[in-house]
């Protein structure tokens, strides 16, 4: 049976295992071929040309070529960017090109704390660069364009207060300045005609957060959200913010680091706490503690700080409590007091400006500005709305309320808003209800101002 | 001519007293040894000693049985090496998927072997059952061995459902989160049975770790004992089926007596002088060289298969899994988008009727379909109303599985795949 013998298939056996073996052989090689296998040998490289004596050379010539990573429990990060960007705590690295240049600035946030990916995002566990730096399918945290790069400072630090991240505070002025609360819910405060902010930085792209302010309709078919004119350090200020807002809350430790201990940080505790009581600044407060003016020439920063961990401990028989103030709590106090004398410091306490005053405040916290203009002016578009296809301004209210409907009108607000064309789609921006958003203060200071821009009394003049 | 070497060091260490111990038989030159090879092997006396010529021609049986056999052996050996690394915990499963891609030599390859291999393997397992029908080999005596495959479909299935979880990303949760909401619509028991699937109400911890168990222990065990009775009783239950088998044979298995086929003879195990009526000698032939080299050869083309599936295309894995925001629309693993898309249609009629009637109709589907006529051919013509039933059912399976899987959208909408989809409404 010659024809039945396996050995006419020798062909096919040799065939097919060579196939499986040259497989093998490729699958390997596509597993062992790495780019940063070539930047660590890049790295050694450059490192034995700089050794100048036999025991340096002999030392680079020994650097493990391995993956390093930096891992983060509490984080819950692995990052293995610096498997490629091996030299980036080396500061005679700088100006090198990447992946082998020098991250300069990082003495504040040490690499074994911090990692890379919590700032700069993209996938710590990559070890491929399109993969690392997040540009990979099914990977929703591309790496954040170092323009941007000021947003994730916002993750940990207040954003008003952080003199390293001016263009975040920047963008937090745009965003209370505009009226962006007016739709827009963001810790916790804000309206309901627009989607809340708390994690929107997660969510969108730079890109598109851009078109989005200015033109919403562009990248959310159907936004009622006005198009914002803003200047272009503005839009990237505010882009910026946005991108900050993140919701991931970080943990312990860092956490810890919110408050920055700067005097504006101080300040706001300053006004708080109500320091005013006993103390006074310009003339203006108590007359039980002494007067604060010139307390950075009489006492030392060392002895302000312990006057606060325990005020008896340095001034025997003093009245004033142990309030308990976080380490930074007390080094931000401190920090505006010793800074009182440098600048023009107004505090803005209460009982000491007018309910108007105060009502302005409000209308700008909610962000009321947002549909009503600055000032209650008026002028946003609401297309189909009956009122030239506007938000009205605020001008005549006090024409046609008194004080209490006004109220009454703002905690309850205004959903129906009556079109001009019946046959068009209804106007998107209403009136959202502000009952238990608005305290019960805030909203007699608001009806005061709203009243206050009642163009009434200039209007007898011609 | 001499041996060549390795061939010579084998002979070798078979004379050697501790070779002698483990192999009772050398390399076999007599067929006489050659049966005795076969019989003396744990591994090897699952098969028979001698086969039909016929078995050995590509085209009776396309060696469907033997690529899901391979496939699973693949699918143990990448199994258990993905085992090393994998930890079933919510928190730590998906970062180990994406360890295997980064970190772990080969972990990429390994993984993307295990999951090639187990959508092989379903679908080898559904064509070897679709050969099996179409040659009319599921009857008498062998009604039992088709129950036995019947049930193997059903854990290769579970298998491969229960490994989809594993990698915990959004592609794993949303279509566990599916296929079990599917079982959930079972009358009485539907509930409870997902509820017991899962260790609560929805996909989590309890699912994973439950979903692990499964994967790792009770069903490859479960698989891996049943696949050895049905190859042992394919031998038992006198080989494959063929046009020519002689109903004396068949009720001699049907009465429990020991064939009077030649190897039996050979080995004297059954008494009788006379070789089968109507089979010449001249068909049998030794189980070893001629099926083994075969089997080898079928093994070294499903190995080459998956490593340049393995080596060229990276196994999926998507987002973390996120429970609160599903993909539009979620899908169950592909073999169950028939049942999916009929679910669209009625819940019940998907999710219970048509599936459990399938299952059932296989499984008692020898025991109903009593005829011999147009055993061993390939769509005998006397087995035309049982193949037309059987292939408008397949059919229809077919056509549902590619409709849920390429033209189904978002909401489950009719979707044209060549066109680009309506942009998903952005939430605002």
């Amino acid at each position: 049976m010659p024809d039945e013998s396996p050995r006419k298939f020798y062909g096919l056996f040799i065939v097919l295992g060579l196939l499986v073996s040259v497989l093998v052989v490729l699958g390997y090689y596509k597993d062992q071929f790495r780019d940063w296998k070539t930047y660590q040998h890049q790295f050694v490289k450059e490192e034995v040309r700089r050794a100048t004596t036999p025991q340096q050379r002999l030392l680079a010539e020994s650097t493990p070529v391995q993956i390093r990573q930096i891992v983060l429990p509490d984080l819950n990060r692995v990052d293995r960017c610096t498997t490629c960007h091996i030299a980036s705590e080396d500061p005679s690295y700088g100006g090198y090109p990447q992946p082998l240049a020098y991250h300069p600035h990082h003495d504040q946030h040490p690499f074994d704390k911090f990692g890379c990916t919590v700032c700069h995002r993209g996938q710590g566990r990559a070890t491929t660069t399109a993969a690392a730096h997040g540009h990979a399918e099914h990977w929703d945290e591309p790496m954040l364009p170092l323009r941007y790069i000021q947003a994730s400072c916002g993750q940990c630090h207040q954003a008003a207060d952080n003199p390293a991240a001016p263009k975040l505070a920047r963008g937090e002025q745009v965003f209370e300045t505009n009226g962006c609360r007016g739709c827009h819910k963001l810790g916790g405060t804000g309206g309901l005609i627009g989607p809340e902010l708390d994690t929107v930085g997660a969510r969108r792209t730079p890109d598109w957060l851009r078109k989005h302010f200015t033109d919403p309709a562009s990248v959310t078919p159907g936004s009622g959200m006005p198009p914002q004119k803003l200047s272009e350090p503005d839009l990237e200020a505010i882009t910026l913010f946005m991108l900050s807002q993140t919701g991931g809350g970080l943990p312990g430790y860092y956490a810890s680091m919110k408050v920055i201990p700067s005097a504006t940080e101080g300040r706001k505790l300053f006004e708080q706490k109500g320091c005013i009581g006993c103390h006074s600044i310009a003339n203006r407060g108590g007359k039980i503690g002494p007067a604060l003016d010139d307390v950075s020439l009489r006492r030392s920063p060392d002895w302000i700080m312990r006057h606060f961990r325990d005020p008896q401990s340095v001034t025997p028989g003093s009245v004033m409590p142990k309030f308990g103030f976080s380490e930074n709590q007390t080094r931000a106090l401190t920090e505006f007091l010793l800074h009182l004398r440098d600048q023009q410091v107004s505090l803005s306490l209460p009982g000491m400006i007018s309910p108007v005053e105060r009502g302005r405040e409000v209308f700008r916290k909610y962000g009321c500005i947002g549909c009503h203009g600055p000032e209650g002016k008026g002028g946003v578009p609401n297309p189909n709305a009956k009122t030239a296809e506007q938000v009205p301004g605020l001008q005549h209210v006090a024409d046609g309320y008194t004080k209490d409907e006004l109220k009454i009108l703002l905690l309850r607000g205004q959903k129906e808003i009556a079109p001009l064309d019946p046959h068009r789609p209804p106007p998107p921006l209403y009136m959202p209800p502000w009952r238990g958003v608005i305290q019960e203060g805030e909203l007699d200071d608001l009806a005061a101002y709203v009243f206050s821009l009642s163009t009434k009394d200039k209007d007898l003049g011609f | 001519m001499k041996p060549p070497l390795p061939v010579r060091l084998w002979q070798w260490f078979e004379q050697t007293t501790p070779g002698r111990a483990i192999f009772r038989v050398g390399v076999p030159r007599s067929n006489l040894a050659r049966a005795q090879a076969m019989v003396s092997s744990f591994l090897l006396h699952l098969q028979p000693a001698k086969v039909q010529k016929r078995t050995l021609q590509p085209a009776t049986t396309l060696g469907l049985g033997l690529i899901s056999l391979f496939l699973f052996a693949i699918l143990t050996v990448t199994g258990v090496l993905l085992m090393f690394y994998y930890v079933p915990s919510t928190e730590r499963a998906y970062n180990g998927m994406k360890d295997l891609e980064f970190v772990v030599s080969a972990g990429l390859l390994i993984r993307n072997m295990h999951r090639w291999s187990a959508h092989l393997m379903v679908l080898a397992v559904i064509l070897h059952l679709c050969r099996v029908f179409y040659t009319g080999a599921y009857k008498r005596p062998r009604e039992f061995n088709w129950l036995l495959g019947v049930g193997l479909f059903l854990l290769t299935l579970g298998l491969s459902f229960t490994g989809y979880l594993l990698p915990w990303d959004q592609l794993a949760f949303w279509a566990i989160t599916v296929g079990t909401n599917i079982a959930s619509y079972a009358p009485v028991v539907g509930p409870k049975l997902k509820y017991l699937l899962l260790g609560g109400n929805v996909v989590g911890q309890e699912a994973l770790i439950r979903f692990y168990a499964l994967h790792v222990i009770v069903l490859p065990a479960v698989a891996g004992f049943m696949i050895a009775v049905h190859i042992w009783r394919v031998r038992k239950d006198g080989g494959l089926a063929r046009p020519d088998e002689p109903l004396e044979a068949v009720e001699q298995l049907d009465a429990g007596q020991l064939p009077t086929n030649k190897s039996y003879g050979l080995m004297e195990l059954a008494k009788g002088t006379s070789p089968q009526v109507g089979v010449d000698p001249e068909d049998l032939v030794s189980s070893w060289p001629h099926l083994l080299f075969r089997e080898l050869l079928v093994f070294l083309a499903v190995l080459a298969l998956v490593l340049s599936l393995a080596v060229f295309w990276d196994a999926p894995l998507e987002q973390f899994a996120n429970p609160i925001h599903p993909p539009n629309p979620a899908k169950a693993p592909w073999y169950f988008l028939g049942l999916q898309e009929l679910v669209s249609y009625s819940a019940f009629w998907g999710g219970v009727v048509v599936p459990g009637l399938l299952v059932a109709l296989l499984a008692l589907l020898p025991f109903f379909d009593r005829g011999r006529a147009g055993v061993g051919r390939w769509f005998a013509r006397e087995r035309a109303v049982a193949n037309t039933i059987f292939s408008v059912c397949l059919l229809v399976m077919v056509v549902l599985t590619i409709i849920g899987t390429v033209f189904r959208g978002p909401n489950w909408s009719w979707q044209v795949p060549w066109k680009e989809p309506p942009a998903a409404r952005e939430e605002h």
